[in-house]
C-alpha cells in the first residue's frame, strides 16, 4: 500500500535531528510510529528526543507510544541483565569467558544505542573448538536445542558460523552460540583468532568479553550487509551509525582510520563502504573527506554502483512507504544477494532446492496468536 | 462526527482513500478496505462511534484486502494487515468483517503502549466496573451482551484496559462477538438487541456481532473503578451459583490472562495486585441467563 507520508524518512530524520519533531504533522507522526513499531526503533527514538530535550514537541497521543516502547525496552534490559548473570554464574564458569555480541554487548558496555533498544536474545561467541563443549555444558543449565531436523543440524554445524539456536526450557529466552561473525561458506572468511586477540574484558562483576570498538562496528556492518532478510534493516543501520558516532566522539577522527584499515585487512571494505554511505544518507553521519576518499576505493564495479545504491536504499524502507513496489523488488534482490554471498553456487542450489521441497515441514507451526480466531 | 452522519458514499470513499479514522475509546484506528462487507459492517456496527478527520494521528493502521494471487478469482480470500504486515493466515472472503474485528483485537492486545490489557469482558454500573475473564466457550460474551442489554454499560467484550497509574479500567466498547447457539439465546433473551448478519463456517462456527448500545458507544473510553471480578462458566442445567474466589488464585488467574504482562514487568505485577485489592472476586456458574442477570444486579445494588 502507498502511504501518504514517508514514515521511514521521517523516522530517520528524527533520529538524526530530534529538532525536526517541531515540524511534523499528525499524519507524519503516525507514519513515524508505524515505521518505528516495525523496526523496533520507538524506544530508541524516545530516548533520542529526551536527550535533545525535544520531548515536549511530541503530541500526547504519540508520546504515549514512544514512552510505552521505552518502558518495554527498559524492562527487557533488566530481564537481559538478570539472564546474563544466571548464565555467567552457571556452567559457563567452567570455561574461559566468552565474547558477548550485539544487543547484550551494547547493554553491558553501556553504549548509547542500547538505550531504548529492544533485545530479546543473547549472542555468545566461543573459540570454534570449544563451541560444542559450551553447548553440552549449557544443557545442564536448561538450554536446549531447537532445530532437530537432520538437515538443519548439518546446515548450522557444517556451513554456518553458529549452532542451531538454544532456548531456555523454562524461560524461553533464545541463546545463539557463535564461533565467528560470518558463515564458514561466506565469500570472505574472517580470522576469528584476530577478533579474540583484540577483544576486551567487561568490568567486574561481569565475566564476559566484548569485541574491540572497531570489530564491534564491523560485526554490525557484516551482519546487516550480508543479511538475506532486511526486515529490521533500519534498526541495524542505526546501530552502525550510533556506534561509529560514539567511537569518533571518544577516539577522534583516528577511529575512521583504524576502522577502514581493519576492514581492509579483514577483506570487508566492500561491505563497510555501502554501510557508511547509507548512514550518511539516512542519518547524516559526518564522514571526514579522507575516510570518504578511502572508502570510495571499495565501491565495486562502476557500472553496478547506481543499482547497488538503489537496492540498499529501497531495501532499508519500512512498509510505511511511498514506493511499495520498488521496496519489494529491492527486498527480493537483497534476499538473492544474501544467499549468493552466503554460499558457493553449487551449495546454494542444493540448499534452496531442499528448502523449496521440504520448507513447509520445517517451518515452526504458526503461533497460536496468529490464528485470527484467538482474538475474538 | 459519528459514522452514521457520514453516509454510505462518504464512508466508502474514506475506506478506499485516506482511511476511515475510527475512535473506539482510547484508541484511534485507521481502516483501509475496498471490500463492501467491511464498509457495510462498519456502517452497521459502529453507527454511533466518532469518526475523526483523515489527517489526524491514529494509533493503529489496519488494511483488509484480497491476497494478490490467482486465488482472488477462485474461492477468494481476505488478508488482515496491521502496519502493512499480514498478521493472520487468510480467511474466506465472506469473513472479512469478523476478520476486521479479530484484527482490531490483535492491535489492542499487541500494540497498546501503556495499559495492562486483560483478555476479559468488562461492564460498568455507574462508576463501578465488573470484570469477566474467561477462556473461550465459558459464556463470557453471551453474559456480557445480556448485561449490556439490561442497563450495564459495555466497556469491552474482549480486552479490558487497566491503567496502572490510576487503577481504573476502560475499554473500546466495540461490538460483542456471539458464537453459534448464543446468537439465538441472546435474540430470545433481548429481542431489542441489534445483531448483525451471521457469518458461517468460521473456525469458531457461526459468528454474529451485537451492536454496542448507543449509550455505551457514546461513553466509550470513560473509565470506571474495578469493583467485582467474576470468573463465569456456563454449564448446561446448572443452578446459578456465585462463590467467593481466593484473592491469590484470582491474582494468578488474572496475570495469566494479561496479554502484555511480561512487557510491563513489575508495573504489571503491582497493577494486578492493586486490582485484586480493589475487587470482590467470585466464581460464577450459570445456565439461565435471566437468573444470572438478577444475580449481578443484586451484586450492584
Amino acid at each position: 500500500m502507498r502511504w501518504p507520508t514517508d514514515g521511514t524518512r521521517d523516522l530517520a530524520r528524527l533520529l538524526a535531528d530530534p529538532e525536526s519533531a517541531h515540524t511534523l504533522s499528525p499524519l507524519q507522526w503516525e507514519g513515524v510510529v508505524t515505521a518505528g513499531r516495525e523496526t523496533t526503533l520507538l524506544g530508541t527514538l524516545w530516548h533520542r528526543l529526551n536527550q535533545a530535550q525535544c520531548q515536549t514537541a511530541v503530541p500526547q497521543a504519540v508520546a504515549w507510544h514512544l514512552r510505552g516502547a521505552q518502558r518495554v525496552a527498559d524492562r527487557q534490559a533488566e530481564a537481559l541483565r538478570w539472564e546474563l548473570r544466571e548464565l555467567q554464574d552457571g556452567m559457563l564458569q567452567r570455561m574461559a569467558a566468552p565474547i558477548l555480541l550485539k544487543g547484550a554487548a551494547y547493554l553491558l558496555a553501556d553504549l548509547p544505542n542500547a538505550r531504548g533498544r529492544f533485545c530479546n536474545d543473547i549472542d555468545l561467541m566461543f573459540p570454534e573448538d570449544q563451541l560444542e563443549r559450551a553447548e553440552s555444558l549449557l544443557f545442564f543449565d536448561g538450554w536446549l536445542g531447537s532445530h532437530h531436523d537432520e538437515y538443519d543440524q548439518r546446515y548450522y554445524r557444517e556451513w554456518m558460523h553458529e549452532l542451531p539456536p538454544l532456548q531456555h526450557q523454562r524461560r524461553g529466552t533464545t541463546l545463539d552460540l557463535h564461533h565467528n561473525i560470518l558463515p564458514r561458506t561466506f565469500r570472505v572468511t574472517v580470522d576469528a583468532e584476530r577478533l579474540w586477540r583484540h577483544s576486551q574484558p567487561l568490568p567486574d562483576p561481569w565475566r564476559f568479553r566484548v569485541l574491540c570498538p572497531v570489530h564491534r562496528v564491523l560485526h554490525c556492518v557484516v551482519h546487516l550487509y550480508s543479511e538475506t532478510d532486511w526486515d529490521r534493516g533500519l534498526r541495524d543501520l542505526y546501530d552502525i551509525h550510533a556506534l561509529i558516532g560514539h567511537c569518533t566522539a571518544e577516539e577522534g577522527a583516528g577511529f575512521w582510520d583504524a576502522l577502514i584499515s581493519e576492514a581492509e585487512t579483514l577483506g570487508l571494505g566492500w561491505l563497510l563502504a555501502p554501510a557508511v554511505r547509507d548512514c550518511q544518507q539516512r542519518f547524516r553521519l559526518p564522514v571526514p573527506a579522507e575516510a570518504d576518499r578511502r572508502l570510495r576505493r571499495h565501491q565495486g564495479l562502476a557500472a553496478l554502483r547506481p543499482l547497488r545504491r538503489r537496492v540498499f536504499h529501497y531495501g532499508l524502507n519500512t512498509r510505511t512507504t511511498r514506493t511499495p513496489a520498488r521496496d519489494a523488488l529491492a527486498r527480493g534482490l537483497l534476499f538473492l544477494r544474501g544467499h549468493w554471498l552466503k554460499m558457493p553456487p553449487g551449495l546454494l542450489v542444493r540448499h534452496l532446492t531442499y528448502k523449496a521441497l521440504h520448507g513447509d515441514k520445517d517451518d515452526p507451526p504458526t503461533p497460536q496468536a496468529n490464528q485470527p480466531e484467538q482474538h475474538g | 462526527m459519528q459514522v452514521s452522519e457520514l453516509g454510505t458514499r462518504e464512508l466508502r470513499r474514506r475506506l478506499t482513500h485516506a482511511g476511515l479514522c475510527l475512535q473506539t475509546g482510547p484508541f484511534r484506528t485507521r481502516i483501509h478496505s475496498r471490500i463492501p462487507a467491511v464498509a457495510d459492517g462498519i456502517a452497521f456496527q459502529y453507527r454511533d462511534f466518532p469518526v475523526v478527520p483523515a489527517d489526524s494521528f491514529c494509533d493503529f493502521r489496519c488494511h483488509l484486502r484480497a491476497p494478490r494471487t490467482l486465488r482472488r478469482f477462485h474461492r477468494p480470500q481476505v488478508l488482515f494487515l496491521a502496519d502493512g504486515r499480514s498478521i493472520f493466515k487468510p480467511l474466506a472472503y465472506h469473513q472479512a468483517f469478523p476478520m476486521l474485528e479479530w484484527g482490531m483485537n490483535w492491535c489492542v492486545a499487541n500494540q497498546t503502549p501503556e495499559h495492562l490489557v486483560f483478555h476479559a469482558a468488562a461492564l460498568a454500573r455507574g462508576e463501578r466496573a465488573l470484570i469477566l475473564p474467561a477462556p473461550p466457550g465459558a459464556g463470557k460474551s453471551t453474559l456480557c451482551a445480556a448485561l449490556a442489554q439490561r442497563g450495564w454499560r459495555l466497556l469491552t467484550d474482549e480486552s479490558t484496559l487497566l491503567d496502572p497509574a490510576s487503577g481504573s479500567v476502560c475499554g473500546p466498547a466495540r461490538p460483542v462477538s456471539l458464537k453459534n447457539a448464543s446468537i439465538e439465546v441472546l435474540r430470545r433473551f433481548a429481542p431489542e438487541a441489534v445483531i448483525g448478519p451471521a457469518c458461517h463456517d468460521t473456525i469458531k462456527g457461526t459468528v454474529a456481532h451485537m451492536r454496542p448500545p448507543e449509550g455505551s458507544a457514546l461513553a466509550a473510553g470513560r473509565p470506571a473503578r474495578p469493583a467485582w471480578l467474576v470468573f463465569p462458566r456456563y454449564q448446561p442445567g446448572a443452578e446459578t451459583r456465585l462463590t467467593p474466589r481466593h484473592p491469590a488464585e484470582a491474582f494468578m488467574e488474572m496475570a495469566s490472562q494479561a496479554f502484555n504482562y511480561a512487557n510491563l514487568g513489575r508495573t504489571a505485577f503491582h497493577a494486578t495486585a492493586d486490582l485484586i485489592d480493589q475487587v470482590e472476586a467470585y466464581d460464577f456458574v450459570y445456565s439461565r441467563l435471566e437468573e444470572a442477570i438478577d444475580c449481578f444486579d443484586a451484586l450492584a445494588d
